[in-house]
């Protein structure tokens, strides 16, 4: 029964993690780098959500909406500051590491300028925990499971099927040939930012009602970080697979030797996942080009 | 007087830590978002040699940066072999573990209300000397064979590769000399603090010095230096400015990586060579110093 309840919360959390995962992901396979500002992102939709919904008494749909939306536009945003140039100058890709990281900086010190290093809570939008068959579900968890799970069918469908999903398949795999083939590369890099941003604003309100909101809760997105290279870096299945995988080990880890202790062991995880199998669990290889 | 002589010893004291970026970034283009924990466990168990076990200095410092390195061999071992993106995501990984470490083992650490007790010893001129040797030692090492090839590395894996260059070592090589200079760093800083908490080394103080590194030129030791100054001076002049510094910092480097990628200096650096043309024909120099 224990294991059970253990599954049940580890689903949860890895849902969360899930949305993380996938929106660094995406990042990663179309540009390939790691998006260090993915995390800085999450924090600041989530506080947007927060000043301009939850804090007005809204519910929990336009809060969603708000740091959605918010988090599309900021990171839209932050790929014409910090990224459009390095493409079109086909600079070192070195410096989408520094304009990342910088990037990340700057939304941290937005968001700590505004709120300085208190802590903020999102009103509760839901009830008491269901109780089934001796097993507790919190109704935020369930909530989050299903949208969670809408919004990754939702992308997999885009990208498998619809035209724009091609596209974006086509310029993660090469950039020139996809220009060549007529498809317009930036529109189509714009696009990646816009869903990679909207998965960040998502996560961070989920985060948001599972913990609290503090300026540097961003650093959560190690733990998609370490998910995405579990499930093998630049593979959306795998990060997923990934995701779910790390929530149901931490939840276990968390109740054996407790929260203080659980980043160590997902680090030693971590590395243990990259000595015995440096590709993951999809086992995408992906080389440094030339 | 003392105010200045207090800005500068911090500055030299962050020169040492930046230069073993230097060395990571700058030279061989990996990016560690846990090199602040490096710091960290040089601080810390030079602190704790010190002040619970009553070692020396001269011993509880090198044991504290070769405990450094031990750890940075474990953390390295995995990711030398892989692309450049495995090691700065497994390395903020480590940070956020060594925070927790220290967080959590209350009795060795002092937890979150940080480790204090630590005797006082950093004076201007150990920050001085040590900031001036590793620089020249990092610029010997720079001109040698092992940071030429770092610097293949950095420009092409597959070519650096291909010319038998063997690229895991090399990076291996690059990433704990970044670790001992960054931990040397850590044990000069916890002994002019005499305080140190787990907030101190988080992923915002490597990020921070991988932009100094940037905005400094990629390639050019003198580069980070200056814009180390620069950049870790100019919230001292400008105190009303405090709580938007980061903002600043960040607008200034995205400024720099658009419209001038190679950073303030590029790949120029400060040698007697260039010192003596500098002399002789102020001209033509200052034309060569904008390239």
């Amino acid at each position: 029964m224990q294991i059970l309840q253990y599954l049940i919360n580890g689903i949860a959390l890895g849902s969360v993690y899930a949305l993380i995962a996938t929106g660094f992901s995406l990042i990663f396979n179309v540009l390939k780098f790691s998006n260090f500002s993915h995390g800085a992102l999450m924090t600041l939709s989530a506080f947007s959500g927060y000043f301009i919904a939850a804090g007005n008494g809204w519910g929990l749909v336009p809060t969603i909406l708000v740091s959605v939306l918010t988090g599309a536009a900021v990171s839209l945003f932050g790929e014409f500051v910090a990224f459009r140039r390095i493409l079109t100058h086909n600079t070192s890709p070195v410096y989408f590491f520094v304009s990342s990281i910088t990037l990340g900086t700057l939304y941290e010190g937005i968001v700590v300028l505004k709120v300085g290093a208190n802590f903020y809570n999102y009103p509760r939008f839901f009830g008491k925990p269901y109780r089934i068959a001796g097993l507790f579900v919190a109704r935020s968890d369930i909530i989050i499971f299903c949208i969670s799970a809408a919004a990754l069918l939702l992308l997999a469908y885009m990208i498998r099927k619809t035209k724009t999903g091609r596209a974006l398949r086509s310029v993660s795999f090469d950039r020139d040939t996809a220009s060549l083939m007529g498809i317009n590369v930036t529109r189509t890099i714009q696009f990646a930012f816009i869903v990679s941003g909207a998965l960040a604003g998502l996560a961070g309100v989920f985060l948001g009602i599972n913990y609290t909101l503090y300026p540097t809760m961003g650093s959560i997105v190690v733990k998609g970080f370490i998910a995405s290279v579990i499930g093998g870096l630049g593979s959306l299945p795998g990060a997923i697979i990934g995701a779910m995988l790390l929530g149901i080990l931490e939840t276990t880890l968390i109740s054996i030797i407790g929260s203080g202790y659980a980043p160590v062991f997902t680090f030693v995880i971590m590395l243990v996942f990259l000595l015995v199998r440096p590709r993951g669990i999809a086992g995408s290889n992906i080389q440094e080009k030339a | 007087m003392s105010l200045y002589s207090h800005i500068l010893t911090q500055i030299l004291i962050t020169v040492v830590s930046v230069s073993g970026v230097f060395v990571l970034t700058g030279m061989t283009g990996m990016f560690s978002l846990g090199q602040a924990a490096f710091m960290a466990i040089g601080a810390y168990t030079s602190g704790i040699l010190v002040t619970k076990l009553a070692m020396p200095i001269i011993v509880a410092w090198p044991a504290a940066v070769l405990l450094a390195v031990l750890v940075g061999l474990i953390v390295g071992l995995p990711t030398v072999r892989l692309r450049r993106d495995y090691i700065s995501l497994v390395t903020l990984g480590f940070g956020e573990a060594i925070t927790a470490l220290l967080n959590r083992a209350t009795t060795i650490t002092g937890g979150a209300s940080g480790l204090t007790g630590i005797p006082k010893r950093t004076t201007l001129l150990i920050a001085f000397v040590s900031a001036a040797a590793v620089v020249t030692l990092i610029s010997f090492f720079k001109s040698s064979k092992y940071g030429r090839q770092c610097i293949a590395v950095r420009s092409d894996e597959l070519a650096a590769k291909s010319m038998g260059i063997n690229v895991p070592r090399v990076k291996m090589i690059a990433f704990l000399i970044s670790v001992a200079v960054t931990a040397y760093g850590g044990c000069l800083y916890a002994f002019y603090t005499a305080y140190v908490d787990p907030t101190l080394f988080g992923w915002q103080r490597s990020a921070e010095w991988i932009i100094m590194v940037f905005f400094g030129g990629v390639n050019s030791l003198t580069g980070s230096i200056l814009s180390t100054f620069v950049l870790s001076g100019l919230p001292e002049v400008l105190r009303f400015l405090q709580s938007y510094r980061a903002i600043i910092y960040a607008v200034l480097v995205l400024l720099v990586i658009n419209f001038r990628p190679s950073g303030m200096l590029g790949e120029w650096e400060l040698t007697p060579k260039h010192i003596k043309r500098l002399f002789k024909r102020p001209k033509g120099a200052r034309a060569q110093e904008v390239d």
